[in-house]
């Protein structure tokens, strides 16, 4: 993500709750402030129908952080 | 760890503020990058989809392994093709 | 401290100090006679006559002691230092530690040696270890995963160049190189208004990679764009060429080892480079100002990087810039001149003054445009090899502006919109009038370059000149 905000494309990133605190510390210690939506844990098991879901309960969110 | 001192008016917070977002979506590109951990692509596409049932215009990409950061080329690319990107799915 | 008894005698040593060896067998005495604890600052074995010798390499004691010469000798009581004495000297000691007969057989006294916790670096890093360096600027941490080079340019810091690490111990040295408070403030930057203190103008001059020496004139042009005659929110903000072009004058240039001859505006000199470096990283960092945004520049110039050289003052006939611009003789100064890039004159026929003189009107005329009267200030470089010319003539300084004023001037008739087949220009209104290209003071002289070559430079200034724009401002460098 830093890499394509260093490059002038504005980023959202996508990821599990299991990464909040990881996304915080790299963040600290680049000194960035990522635009990240957190989707609920976990997602390797789930059926195609459940993460089609998963994108629609979120989509508003992310779309709200790919704008002003 | 390095502690430098900080040479600016410090006005700023210590955190870089994020990159200025367009004021809309309609007229731009997103890319969508996939960073190929299993089961993203599904989520990912589904995000592509519902981008394309608002009339915003999107494309897919996709890193070739998760272990390591996108290749340049790759990055490249994104940067030249599109306007905004969504990166997932972090799990 | 939890190593200090709150009583008795404490001695701070090292092996490598003759006194210190030869007050050993001392040290040995007053053991035997009463509580003494001896800290040594080099070799835990050293002295061997003291078998519960303390190990302080790491200098935590002795700085907290503030010790300057080894051997000290303390006297505590109820807690606090009573007295103490360093070097060897009898009576002193024997004062101090309350007991007479003190080192028989060595000689009344010598002097001791410097103590290794205020040796350069050392004391650097302890004032660092505990706090006190007296340094004000937010501290960055860079965590270990990340590349130091790569962090300060993602935060903006960076003029597109590698910058140097602006550790504390850099910028404790590079304070070292003024004797000036830390906290002064040199003057406000724009365009956030921002406080230069001299604190922060070390701090990016050790990213510009000077010495601390060449920080007095870093503090010197900044104070000098600073000053409201500059116009620095100006000069930034322009969409046309300028950036501050730094001249500097006196004996410091020689001191830090400035090149006033051979590719003088050229690459390859540290204090050149750094200083006019440090005096644009100064503007983007304490002063936000940054291309494309509050910095317009359309096309900018390659002097925005650095622009600062030394004059050629030795063998000069003229006066130094700075001599001229009111600084007294043989004082070191700056003078700052919101100029581009570099036109260059050449002439290896003249033979006179005057031809000479000519060659260089006629290059002067065609700043910004041939059409453009009243332009711009202009700063003249002129090479040894064309000023040998005016010299040998008996020219002044005076005569060759005179000159230069006079032959600058251009029938206003051809400065008309739409003379020569050119739209650019001005009133018809001025026909049958000479028109000055420049305005009166509004041409600088100096002398740099190699001793060979018949070429001297022009340096082209704002469209906004003098008192309604940016005027040239001469500072004095204070150490």
């Amino acid at each position: 993500m830093a890499d394509l905000e260093a490059r002038g494309i504005p980023t959202v990133g996508v990821a599990t709750v299991e990464f909040i605190q990881g996304a915080e510390a790299q963040a600290k210690s680049l000194g960035t402030d990522p635009a990240l939506v957190f989707v609920p844990h976990p997602v390797q098991d789930r059926t195609d129908e459940e993460l089609q879901q998963l994108a629609d309960d979120h989509f508003d969110a992310i779309v709200k952080l790919l704008v002003e | 760890m390095t502690v430098l001192l900080d040479p600016t008016s410090e006005r700023t917070p210590t955190r870089r503020p994020r990159l200025a977002r367009p004021q809309k979506l309609d007229g731009l590109t997103v890319g969508i990058l996939d960073i190929a951990k299993a089961r993203g692509d599904v989520f990912l596409k589904r995000l592509g989809e519902r981008l394309g049932e608002r009339g915003i215009a999107f494309r897919h990409y996709a890193k070739p392994t998760n272990t390591r950061p996108a290749p340049i080329a790759l990055s490249q690319q994104i940067a030249t093709e599109v306007d905004v990107v969504i990166e997932g799915l972090s799990d | 401290m939890t190593d200090l008894p709150s009583d008795g005698l404490v001695a701070v040593v090292k092996r490598d100090c003759p006194t210190c060896e030869l007050t050993a067998p001392v040290l040995a005495e007053l053991a035997k006679r009463g509580k003494l604890t001896v800290f040594t600052q080099d070799d835990p074995t050293f002295p061997e006559t003291i078998p519960d010798r303390v190990d302080d390499t790491r200098l935590d004691v002795s700085h907290s002691l503030r010790i300057e010469v080894v051997p000290t000798l303390i006297r505590r009581s109820g807690g606090a230092e009573a007295d103490r004495t360093y070097g060897w000297d009898r009576a002193e000691w024997e004062r101090v530690a309350g007991i007479a007969g003190l080192g028989a057989g060595l000689p009344q006294q010598r002097p001791g040696c410097g103590a290794k916790n205020i040796e350069p670096g050392i004391i650097e890093r302890l004032k660092i270890r505990f706090n006190e360096t007296g340094l004000r600027s937010r501290r960055i941490e860079i965590g270990g995963d990340e590349d130091e080079y790569e962090a300060m340019v993602g935060r903006g810091w960076s003029d597109g160049l590698p910058l140097v690490p602006p550790t504390e111990e850099r910028v404790l040295k590079m304070l070292d190189g003024t004797s000036r408070d830390p906290q002064q403030v040199i003057g406000i930057v724009p365009p956030e208004l921002a406080p230069a203190t001299v604190e922060k103008i070390a701090i990016n001059a050790v990213m510009a990679g000077c010495k601390p020496e060449m920080l007095p004139v870093v503090i010197a042009a900044v104070e000098a764009v600073l000053d409201e005659k500059f116009a620095m929110h100006g000069v930034l903000a322009t969409t046309m060429f300028v950036g501050p072009v730094v001249v500097v004058n006196g004996p410091i240039r020689r001191q830090i080892g400035m090149n006033a001859k051979g590719n003088a505006l050229g690459q390859g000199n540290r204090a050149n480079g750094s200083i006019g470096r440090a005096l644009q990283l100064v503007i983007r960092n304490i002063g936000g100002g940054r291309p494309q945004e509050v910095d317009r520049a359309t096309l900018g110039n390659p002097g925005k990087w650095t622009y600062c050289f030394a004059e050629d003052e030795e063998g000069s006939s003229w006066e130094p810039l700075s001599v001229e611009k009111g600084i007294a003789p043989g004082k070191s100064a700056v003078t700052v001149f919101a100029g581009f890039g570099l036109q260059g004159v050449v002439d290896q026929k003249s033979r006179t003054p005057e031809s000479l003189a000519r060659s260089f009107a006629e290059s002067l005329k065609v700043l910004f445009n041939v059409k453009s009267a009243p332009s711009a200030d202009a700063l003249i470089v002129i090479s040894p090899e064309h000023h040998r010319t005016f010299r040998e003539a008996g020219w002044t300084k005076a005569r060759l502006y005179e000159e230069l004023y006079r032959l600058t001037e251009i029938p206003g008739e051809d400065l008309a919109r739409g003379a020569k087949g050119i739209d650019e220009g001005g009133s018809p209104d001025r026909a049958g009038t000479m028109v000055p290209k420049f305005r009166p003071g509004g041409l600088m002289l100096v002398r740099a370059g190699g001793d060979a070559g018949m070429f001297s430079g022009i340096i082209g200034g704002w469209s906004s000149s003098g008192p309604r724009g940016s005027t040239p401002v001469t500072r004095e460098v204070k150490l």
